[in-house]
């Protein structure tokens, strides 16, 4: 844990220092030591820094919804992005906008009840007969469902070409130019679900033993699976919202989590919390030194750092239970 | 001589008349010089047959006749043999004939490519979109669109990425798995890993270029490359060809591999064989419209629900995945015109509800 929050410590700082501008390293640097110049200020003070805090949220949402969607379906291979719970809440976004509704409040609550539609969509397909069993089966489903739905935005963008050019650079999850104000839009859904997770995270560690185990430990599943949608979905949403959809963050970071401290949902959960920000923050430092000065979408370097995890969970001879 | 005479009874009874056709199926039998041929004809395969190229033919007559300039069938026609009014015949020749075409071969080649991989990993979602080869081929076709560091020209590009990306979902699947699955898995590794490597040579390239390349990213006929167009249908008569030669292995292959054997095949070379003319007609067919991959899959399911289930319905396939192809392009080019919707979203939109219904079937038999 001390390990994980040093390493935090640094991405933050590597966050603050390196860019795809021309403020490079030493420039930022002595910025934070209380000199340095006008513009080199202003990129630290009023660019990198809300950029690094709104990637923390974003990382911490993401990380503790990965690993809770994976115990409410116990399914190691579940993440909010591949199994179409940010395609919904982009859907949901990209409609409101549609409709007229650009305000940044609005858009997290319109984003988190897409995040519920999908949620509430792969809670059922795992609780299908024959699927939840098959986890590979869960994804596909999934996968499917993301691809119908980022083929409804895609034609809503089409059709109404001035919401497309105001969502353009949301749309493929990005932090740039990302402000305070989105973070403080995010606040109260993070308090919400973070309350929400400590409340279930006992019945689902108990859940992870099986149904009828947490039925007579006096756990209600039905119940701590709606409220860990819930959880998910405030999460999710606000994630979304504020970045974008980013995909494979949920993976990674349960995947992490477990091979760190082991398969209690309640130690993984704490874990998630620095390893989250830790990921998204070095995509993020590598999203703008890769093709500097121009700079990449984020969801494409954790695509590119996620799907080989997934392969691995899957090569996996047999898949870890969750 | 005596030899002649043993055989001369079993020459008999195999002569036309003799024997009853069986239950479903015509014989067609002819006297040419002297010897006796026949042929069985899968009755419901070529009824399946006839009613899709029936269909065919009619959506390729509106798909001439409608569009901005809506054209009766007649002055389409006359259009096509190049009389009438010269507005008429340019709108017919230059614009809606070469599209058809290009929806034709591109959906015969997903398709038939598609019924391939199912039945050679014995499993429906088997298909070169699902596995990653839309996306390897993509990305490698954008890379030489954009000009990154190679100078071949798409449609080989596109073969290479095709390729690449099936070793590489073979390599790390390392096995089949039960019934495919880790196989698929693999492959949506694998086309994520290529699709986030196609957005990032877009976001390279400066934004008009981007925006040129964005609706073929999302697969569409509108972007489509003449000569493209030419490689893809020399590669479909091969491909078709080569996928007839192998019908009866494949219709074998759909048992287990030991029965396969039993019977006389090489199973591992019809396989590769197989995957070799899939992985090509893939290639060749991203080339011209982007990843269309449903199609892949719904063409193939088309065929299999019309056709007897005695073979591997290689031929509906085909007509099936023409049809699919051309009737969605006519929708995206009508439903909102004039704004046009690339056909890969239409695909996605008709063919994703389906896909989760062969996937989330309470009864469903997962193994084609």
């Amino acid at each position: 844990m001390l390990g994980l929050l040093l390493c935090l410590a640094l991405m933050t700082l590597a966050s603050l220092l390196f860019g795809a501008g021309d403020v490079g390293p030493a420039a930022a640097w002595s910025v934070l030591t209380g000199t340095g110049g006008e513009e080199a200020r202003f990129v630290v003070e009023s660019l990198r820094a809300p950029r690094t805090a709104v990637g923390i949220g974003v990382g911490m949402a993401l990380g503790v919804a990965g690993a809770l969607i994976q115990a409410a379906a116990r399914n190691p291979l579940a993440e909010p992005g591949l199994l179409g719970v940010s395609a919904g809440s982009a859907l949901a976004v990209a409609i409101a906008l549609v409709l007229g509704a650009s305000a940044a409040t609005l858009r997290v609550s319109v984003a988190q009840l897409g995040a519920l539609a999908g949620c509430l969509f792969v809670l059922a397909v795992a609780r299908l007969n024959g699927v939840g069993g098959d986890p590979v089966r869960l994804v596909l489903a999934g996968a499917v469902l993301s691809g119908l739905l980022g083929a409804l935005t895609s034609l809503i963008l089409l059709v109404d070409q001035r919401s497309a050019d105001e969502i353009r650079f949301w749309i493929v999850g990005s932090l740039a130019g990302r402000r305070l104000d989105d973070l403080q839009s995010m606040l109260p859904s993070l308090a919400a679900a973070g309350a929400l997770t400590l409340a279930v995270a006992r019945p689902l560690a108990a859940l992870a033993l099986g149904e009828r185990v947490a039925v007579g430990l006096g756990h209600r599943p039905r119940l701590v699976r709606l409220l860990t949608v819930v959880a998910v979905a405030l999460l999710v949403g606000a994630a979304t919202a504020v970045a974008g959809p980013i995909a494979f963050v949920g993976l990674v970071v349960p995947f992490a989590a477990r091979a760190l401290a082991g398969p209690d949902i309640r130690r993984s959960l704490w874990l998630a919390l620095p390893l989250g920000p830790i990921l998204v923050l070095g995509a993020d430092v590598l999203s703008r030194l890769l093709v500097a000065p121009s700079e990449m979408p984020l969801g494409v370097i954790t695509a590119l750092v996620g799907a080989p995890v997934l392969i691995a969970v899957v090569r996996a001879h047999r898949l870890p239970a969750v | 001589m005596k030899t002649r005479m043993l055989s001369l009874p079993q020459w008999r009874a195999r002569r036309a008349d003799a024997v009853p056709a069986p239950q479903g199926t015509w014989r067609l039998a002819a006297r040419i010089s002297g010897r006796d041929l026949s042929l069985l004809v899968d009755r419901r395969a070529a009824l399946a047959n006839l009613g899709l190229c029936l269909a065919l033919a009619v959506v390729a007559l509106l798909s001439l006749c409608l569009g901005s300039l809506p054209l009766d069938p007649r002055t389409a026609l006359n259009g096509l043999l190049g009389q009438g009014d010269v507005m008429d015949v340019f709108v017919v020749q230059a614009l809606r004939l070469p599209r058809l075409a290009a929806g034709l071969a591109t959906g015969a080649a997903f398709a038939l490519a598609g019924c391939l991989m199912q039945t050679l990993a014995r499993n429906r979602l088997a298909t070169p979109g699902i596995v990653g080869i839309d996306n390897g081929a993509t990305a490698f076709a954008v890379a030489s669109v954009i000009g990154v560091g190679t100078s071949l020209a798409p449609p080989p590009m596109a073969l290479v990425g095709a390729a690449t990306a099936t070793a590489v979902t073979f390599a790390l699947a390392s096995d089949i798995g039960t019934r495919g699955y880790r196989f698929i898995v693999a492959g949506i590794g694998v086309g994520a890993v290529f699709g986030a490597l196609t957005q990032l040579m877009m976001a390279r390239v400066a934004i008009d270029a981007a925006n040129a390349a964005y609706p073929w990213t999302v697969g569409s006929l509108n972007t489509r490359d003449a000569s493209a167009v030419l490689w893809l249908s020399a590669g479909l008569l091969v491909a078709f060809v080569g996928a007839a030669g192998l019908s009866r292995a494949m219709t074998v292959l759909r048992f287990s591999d030991a029965v396969a054997r039993g019977l006389g095949y090489r199973v591992k070379a019809c396989r590769y064989l197989a995957l070799a003319i899939a992985v090509g007609l893939t290639g060749l067919a991203v080339a011209v419209a982007g990843p269309v991959g449903l199609v892949a899959l719904i063409g193939p399911e088309i065929a299999r629900q019309l056709s007897s289930p005695r073979g591997v319905p290689l031929t509906a396939s085909v007509l099936a995945g023409a049809l699919v192809m051309t009737a969605a392009d006519l929708t995206g080019r009508l439903l909102l015109a004039p704004i046009e919707v690339p056909v890969g979203i239409v695909t996605a939109i008709v063919g994703a509800p389906f896909l989760l219904w062969i996937l989330l079937r309470p009864s469903s038999r997962f193994v084609s």
